[in-house]
């Protein structure tokens, strides 16, 4: 009888719990102010910043930071903070100086820089993940490459040197990013081994840095749980939970963000970004950013090595026509190889405003009077490329420039955009220079050794100027060249310029202290939820 | 009895092998000549071309397909069916992850679906004609005309955004909610047993919506196939001596269940074999996270052993599920039996 009543109470209890469970969880409480949800296009792949795999670029900037960081200044016609680049401020890095012929750079580490498992950050951690990256030969091998960094090596134990190969204007810049990342050395070391001495598998799963978030827990295709660093020198960050969860529907993680379900989404159609901006249970904060999104012509296959013909098709393209199309009317016009945020663009070489009569006048001087039939590749790699190249081929067609349009897939754009082959005619594509220096951009995307210039622009001159404005140190003269640069690229007409996206993230409306980062990742440490 | 039934077994698995052979050797070519190269993916923007030779290398890519296909087969044979290159991780401990994942939504949504299609369907064909059943033919031809992915998103709107009434749609569990101890994979299982009921109670809730859109779309062919099953049953000779002999409306209807039972069961089966690509789209509205959502995104990625392992899972879940349906149909079907 007793047990009869003990089972029975037992049951109720049972049905109560799993009724209540049903009940308060079918509609889910927000979360709480410490914790915030990301809807995220998926899981990140992994976690090493020089092996970069779907959203590993996303966190890895939450867990490992840079010995310099970029300084904000308000923007005086929004009145919000941005990254000023001419600005750069110490971070993990407490000082550095620099020899007189700019070749060694000496760090003072900041004291006390502890990493989530205790230990605290010397030089040994600094070098050792610059050896990991050389080794590796991946994303931050490039780095060193491009900042001219030859060696690093300890001095004591709260300071570095880096030897460079030649003077480095963008040496600092590059330190502010998140590869070669800075490691937790004591931590990793014991999880390598004969086979793997880098501890790369453990890399790939965990996080060691110094950062302020690292890693709690990974579940592929579900969600990945950060919780803040309780060591970080920075202090302690609003939110000290981060659940980032996999929603892999645009449309799913646009409701969720509207529904208040989430703090933070990625990846909206610009769509849903115009619904968004006028929505008020949503904020939504715009840069112009770096992206450019751009119709780039190869200069050494005929026709287009005729530099009229390339004129031709810059005039007779209607650039508010895309912005209205295919942006949404949030595009910025592109007038430069070199994005409007970073010092020194400069567009007074773009002369191609829509302009049709010219464009047949350009078109018959170069040989084509009757008009040419041409024909312009895309993919599915960016959401605009279709879209584009349907204005693309309809604003041109008004001057007699008949584009046929092809699709091709992903991955043989990718393929055949790289250094090794560079065989496109006519395409669309998107670049975006990580790090903010006009050189780094000039280099990056048009000098021959460039490793976007994808389009195979060749010209001597620009590949001197550039070589040259590497190495300067005089900020005037480096500035010279680099507007000289600018002025031979947009000249020579090898990349239809149409229009800077925008860069548009989507949030709470409580959500404060987003600040654009040129990985167009926002810094969590940063974000606070003020109701 | 005993022997007849392991005869059939394994002549039915020595079917099996070269099936699923074929199915490795096509699927290996298909995802290496489907334009899909990972090299350049996970090389990035930034690489030179030595870099690609290097990955390429690591990879074991610049080897002959040949090669490849044997290196492949030899590792599947021993249980190893390769790494992912997008995760690191084992495709069998990935596959292993997600599979009561997918299961757990499928066979809810079939297992639904076929509880109400099946006595709608039989009901329909004992009524031909009746209003009855054109409103169950209406319905029938409606749930066959909704695309999967609309119905899924139109479900998430009603029930969610508009009603409240169901979590929301961002996969098994609450983002809030204590993750049960792992044991079977499934949050409403393990809940169950761990005695762990708020965490079972909002896996509960979350199974809701994706499990009655698959139930709406297994719904429809099944109750189309019950009907059509049913009337030819109840067109059968046996039935109409029976009927003319005088027997009860009831004991006839109970012959036609019984007779329509085995071509039923195995459509079901069927069913849920062709509900797994649905199932894909369905896991990506809901971000459910399973096998479905795995392989789609492996296959946009180029993710080459991820998609192999996928497709190699379906087809062996294919071999499994006619399997247990030749069982059921074994036990169900006495005349079957001396069938090869």
């Amino acid at each position: 009888m007793r047990f009869q009543a003990m089972m029975t109470s037992r049951v109720r209890q049972t049905l109560i719990g799993f009724a209540c469970g049903v009940a308060t969880l079918a509609v889910v409480a927000p979360a709480s102010a410490a914790t915030m949800v990301i809807a995220a296009t998926r899981t990140p792949g992994g976690f090493d910043g020089d092996a970069l795999k779907p959203n590993t670029q996303n966190v890895v900037v939450q867990t490992y930071e840079g010995l310099t960081r970029y300084g904000y200044k308000k923007n005086p016609t929004t009145g919000r903070m941005e990254v000023d680049p001419a600005n750069i401020q110490p971070h993990l890095a407490a000082s550095w100086t620099t020899s007189a012929d700019g070749k060694t750079w000496t760090f003072k580490l900041r004291e006390g820089v502890k990493s989530p498992f205790g230990n605290e950050m010397t030089s040994a951690d600094v070098v050792w993940g610059w050896q990991k990256s050389l080794a590796q030969k991946r994303t931050g091998a490039f780095i060193a490459r491009v900042s001219s960094v030859k060696a690093v090596e300890p001095v004591d134990r709260y300071t570095v040197r880096f030897e460079l190969e030649q003077p480095s204007k963008i040496f600092l810049s590059a330190l502010t990013l998140y590869t070669p990342s800075i490691y937790d050395a004591t931590e990793v070391k014991k999880h390598a081994s004969a086979e793997d001495p880098w501890a790369l598998k453990w890399i790939d799963r965990n996080t060691a840095g110094f950062g302020a978030y690292h890693l709690q827990s990974l579940k592929p295709g579900e969600e990945a749980i950060f919780v803040a660093n309780p060591n970080y020198f920075g202090g302690k960050p609003h939110y000290d939970r981060v659940v980032y969860r996999e929603v892999p529907n645009a449309g799913t993680r646009f409701t969720l963000l509207r529904t208040g379900q989430v703090q933070w989404t990625e990846e909206l159609t610009l769509k849903q970004i115009v619904e968004l901006k006028k929505d008020k249970r949503v904020k939504v904060e715009s840069d112009v950013g770096t992206g450019h999104a751009s119709a780039r012509i190869n200069p050494t296959i005929k026709p287009f090595d005729n530099p009229k013909l390339r004129q031709a098709m810059a005039l007779a393209t209607d650039y508010q026509a895309i912005n209205k199309a295919v942006f949404e009317g949030l595009g910025t016009q592109a007038r430069s190889i070199v994005p409007p945020i970073i010092p020194g663009a400069d567009d007074e070489a773009w002369t191609f405003s829509t302009d049709l009569t010219k464009a047949k006048a350009m078109l018959a001087e170069a040989g084509y009077p009757n008009g040419i039939d041409i024909s312009l590749e895309y993919s599915g790699i960016f959401w605009f490329e279709e879209a584009l190249a349907i204005q693309l081929k309809d604003s041109m067609a008004k001057a007699n420039i008949r584009v046929a349009l092809k699709k091709i897939t992903d991955a043989d754009m990718r393929s055949r955009t790289a250094p090794n082959r560079r065989d496109l005619p006519f395409f669309t594509f998107m670049d975006n220079p990580i790090v903010l220096d006009p050189v780094y951009a000039l280099f990056l995307n048009a000098h021959s050794q460039g490793a976007s210039n994808r389009n195979n622009y060749k010209n001597a001159d620009f590949d001197k100027i550039v070589d040259a404005a590497r190495v300067e140190q005089d900020p005037v003269l480096r500035e010279r060249l680099v507007r000289q640069a600018q002025r031979i690229h947009t000249g020579d007409s090898s990349w239809i310029m149409t229009m800077y996206p925008g860069v548009h993230e989507a949030m709470a409306p409580c959500v404060t202290g987003y600040v654009w980062q040129p990985d167009y990742h926002e810094r969590w440490r940063e974000l606070s939820c003020k109701r | 009895m005993s022997s007849t039934f392991q005869g059939f077994l394994l002549r039915r698995l020595a079917v099996s092998i070269p099936l699923v052979l074929a199915v490795l050797f096509v699927t290996f070519m298909l995802v290496r000549i489907g334009g899909q190269d990972p090299v350049a993916l996970l090389a990035g923007p930034t690489a030179s071309a030595a870099e690609h030779a290097a990955i390429r290398a690591e990879l074991g890519l610049d080897r002959p397909l040949l090669v490849q296909f044997g290196i492949y087969l030899g590792g599947v044979i021993q249980g190893d069916l390769g790494t992912s290159w997008l995760s690191s991780g084992a495709v069998l401990d990935e596959i292993r992850g997600r599979l009561f994942i997918t299961l757990e939504l499928l066979l809810w949504g079939v297992a639904i679906g076929a509880l109400v299609g099946v006595p709608l369907g039989l009901r329909a064909a004992a009524r031909r004609g009746s209003f009855f059943d054109q409103a169950v033919r209406a319905v029938s031809l409606a749930g066959f005309s909704v695309p999967t992915y609309w119905l899924g998103l139109i479900a998430i709107l009603l029930f969610f955004y508009f009603l409240d009434l169901a979590p929301a749609p961002m996969g098994r569990i609450s983002a809030m909610a204590e993750r049960p101890d792992a044991i079977t994979g499934s949050y409403l299982i393990d809940g169950l047993l761990g005695g762990q009921w708020q965490s079972a109670g909002s896996a509960l809730a979350h199974l809701i919506l994706p499990v009655c859109t698959i139930a709406v779309i297994a719904c429809a062919p099944i109750m189309k196939q019950a009907r059509a099953i049913g009337a030819e049953v109840i067109e059968s000779e046996f039935i109409r001596y029976a009927r003319a002999s005088g027997l009860g409306e009831r004991r006839i209807r109970r012959m036609v269940l019984r007779n329509s039972m085995v071509p039923v069961l195995t459509f079901v089966g069927t069913e849920i074999i062709g509900l797994l690509g649905t199932s894909s789209l369905i896991e990506l509205i809901f971000s459910w996270g399973g096998i479905g959502q795995w392989g789609l995104q492996s296959i946009l990625n180029g993710d080459f052993a991820a998609v192999q392992g996928y497709v190699l899972f379906a087809a062996l879940l294919s071999v499994v599920v006619f399997l247990i349906i030749d069982l059921a149909v074994w036990v169900l079907e006495p005349r079957g039996r001396g069938a090869p």
